[in-house]
């Protein structure tokens, strides 16, 4: 299935949505804890530095400058320190307080013997004002607190890729599996509406709200095509029932013309009730017809048949009456269009549709009878330049019992083109018709 | 020319009977299959039998093949309902000679009884058919009317074919559609009356005497005259 499409499917949408939700959740997570362990550690550092700031000052207060210098000396690596006296010189350490400074601030520690520069780092710093007018500075490094604090955010950073990668194929692996049903479901709905009327929804037996739908569309289908069936039966039957009496009918009369033959008025009528007797069986008879078609029966017997062959037949067996006519009809079959199918039902196929474009169209009209190869299969083309019919129409031309306006003075049942229709349809034929500007026209199109 | 309906609905069967009767033959009903297979193999000869494919106690399939068992040769004519479109091959299969679904015209039935009726036993097959000065030479494919050579097209050969071998004999307009175009439905173009009437209008045209008639509401005869 293509990729755009996945993309597009609403599981993936939702896993889409799911997955902001929860990058943005792992930001907040990560945020609240970095400012809670952040301000936690300064709190540490600050209460460390305060503490050695006061043990250092202790030790000012008793027992001298000098003392001083020399625990800072020796101190170890843990803090920073810096002495200045009263005229702001550095006499021990490395931190020099700003003039007047006193209490917490942040100084910037040179990097070994480099200037403060881009190197350099801030250091949190508690500056104490010494009562011979220098200063004592504590401070330690921010560097403590950075490492602790980088850890926990590329930690997130790392949960955070981890979100969205496994976030993505959940959301990929979710909604192929949705669109892989969700495509069974529109293959079948979709050889139901082609007139497979047997075909149903699958169920994977997972017994989830897809199995569900997939049932009740499947009860939907069989309600569908069990009304369907009972229409159609309703016809049928009518049609069968009424077959007898009307046959018996037929039969009284003719008898009855075999005794009036005398009589040339009687005759004539009683010849013209049965010409309308038989009209009326032979309407049921297609209608009865169009039925056998359409359940299938038929495609057990199918064999190897070359439609332009059956096709080239027609136009010889019609072209006498065409000309007759004042009209034209021209084969132009060189392409074979092999196929499994019934002879007999396709050669009746072709000759109603050519005796369609007889009955409707005035002298002087060419009708063609053509095959060809287009993609995936052959296709046979009966066009005329008669006057065609209206859009509108065109599309409905198939339907049972459908006559064009201009064509309901003229005889003919309306069934013709439905025939065409079940038997296109039973060798999986699509036909369709076209505008052939001007006229019209039949197009055939076989699937290899 | 005796005639065996074996039909069960017995207004139909009547009809039938009355018909051939009319006509100057003789027919006999059977209602059921078991007594049409008693009659039809009985002492009495039948000339055509025509059998009803859906009978009470032994369908007409059953009963064309118990007869063509029982070594019997007599034509058998299958009326059918369309509720069988494979019919007619099945008919075929079974051992009938020809097939008629319902509802027919009479004459229709009639024609195709006494083609039957008259069928030419199997025996040397001509290979010149001759209708007065009407002559067809069936390995050469050439036609000639009284010495002058016809020229037909392959379809009009095969239509004059079937009307010589059908001499006297109507043959219906379904009929023809089946023998020469193979078309087993009846379309509304005029094909058959068209073919015919080119036929005639160089088999006919300029002699004294046509052979090709038209029989209103029934089909068409070819016969010499008398």
């Amino acid at each position: 299935m293509p990729q755009t499409r996945l993309f597009r499917t609403s599981s993936f949408r939702l896993a889409a949505i799911y997955l902001a939700l929860f990058t943005v959740s792992v930001l907040i997570l990560g945020a609240v804890v970095y400012a809670v362990v952040h301000t936690q550690i300064a709190t540490e550092i600050d209460q460390d530095i305060e503490g050695e700031s006061a043990a250092l000052t202790k030790e000012y207060f008793a027992h001298g400058l000098g003392r001083l210098e020399a625990l800072i000396a020796t101190r170890g690596r843990s803090f920073a320190y810096g002495l200045v006296d009263a005229g702001g010189k550095l006499t021990a350490g490395e931190l020099a307080a700003p003039r007047g400074a006193a209490g917490w601030t942040y100084l910037r520690e040179p990097e070994g013997d480099e200037p403060i520069g881009e190197g350099a780092i801030d250091v949190r710093a508690l500056v104490t004002r010494l009562d011979d007018g220098g200063a004592l500075v504590v401070a330690d490094e921010w560097r403590g607190a950075r490492g602790p604090t980088h850890a926990l955010l590329s930690a997130f950073a790392w949960a955070l890729a981890a979100t969205l990668v496994l976030g993505t194929i959940g959301g990929v692996l979710l909604s192929s599996q949705a669109l892989r049903r969700i495509e069974a479901m529109r293959g079948a709905a979709q050889a139901i509406v082609a007139g497979d009327w047997r075909r149903r929804i699958p169920e994977t037996g997972a017994d989830d709200e897809l199995d569900h739908l997939a049932r009740t569309f499947n009860l939907m289908f069989d309600r569908i095509e069990s009304l369907l069936e009972a229409h159609k039966a309703v016809g049928a039957a009518v049609a069968h029932d009424l077959r007898r009496p009307l046959t018996r009918m037929a039969q009284r009369l003719e008898t009855q013309l075999g005794r009036e033959a005398t009589r040339p008025d009687t005759a004539a009528a009683l010849e013209a009730a049965i010409a309308d007797i038989h009209a009326v069986l032979a309407t049921f008879n297609a209608i009865l017809r169009i039925g056998q078609i359409e359940s299938g029966a038929r495609r057990a017997g199918f064999r190897e048949v070359d439609l332009a062959a059956v096709a080239r037949d027609i136009v010889e067996a019609f072209q006498p009456a065409a000309e007759e006519e004042g009209k034209s009809l021209t084969a132009d079959l060189d392409e074979a269009l092999p196929l499994s199918g019934d002879r007999e039902l396709l050669t009746q196929m072709v000759a109603n549709v050519v005796d369609n474009a007889l009955r409707h169209t005035p002298s002087g009209t060419h009708i063609v009878v053509a095959s060809a190869r287009r993609d995936g299969g052959g296709r046979l083309t009966v066009s005329d330049d008669g006057p065609g019919a209206p859009g509108a129409e065109r599309q409905r031309i198939f339907e049972r019992f459908f006559r064009l306006d201009a064509a309901r003075s003229k005889p003919g049942d309306g069934l013709g083109l439905s025939v065409v229709a079940a038997i296109a349809e039973l060798h999986g034929m699509a036909c369709a018709a076209e505008d052939n500007a001007p006229g019209l026209r039949i197009v055939f199109d076989l699937q290899n | 020319m005796k005639v065996l309906i074996i039909e069960d609905d017995e207004d139909g069967a009547a009809f039938l009977a009355n018909g051939i009767a009319e006509r100057g033959h003789e027919a006999d009903v059977a209602c059921n299959g078991r007594d049409g297979l008693m009659m039809a193999t009985g002492p009495q000869r039948y000339d055509v039998v025509i059998v009803d494919r859906l009978l009470p106690e032994l369908d007409g399939l059953s009963l064309v093949k118990a007869m063509r068992a029982a070594g019997s040769a007599i034509p058998a004519l299958f009326l059918t309902s369309l509720s069988g479109i494979d019919a007619r091959v099945e008919g075929l299969e079974a051992g009938g000679d020809d097939y008629l679904v319902k509802p027919f015209a009479f004459t229709e039935l009639m024609a195709r009884v006494t083609a039957l009726a008259r069928r030419p036993t199997l025996g040397a097959e001509p290979t010149v058919l001759i209708v007065g000065d009407l002559e067809m030479d069936l390995i050469r494919r050439t036609v000639k009317r009284g010495g002058q050579a016809i020229d037909l097209q392959p379809r009009e050969f095969q239509l004059l074919e079937f009307l010589m071998r059908s001499e006297g004999r109507v043959v219906t307009r379904s009929m023809l559609l089946e023998k020469v175009w193979s078309f087993h439905f009846d379309p509304q173009t005029n094909i058959v009356e068209t073919h015919i009437s080119r036929l005639r209008a160089k088999v006919d045209r300029g002699q004294a005497t046509p052979l090709i008639h038209t029989l209103r509401g029934a089909g068409y005869t070819l016969r010499a005259p008398n």
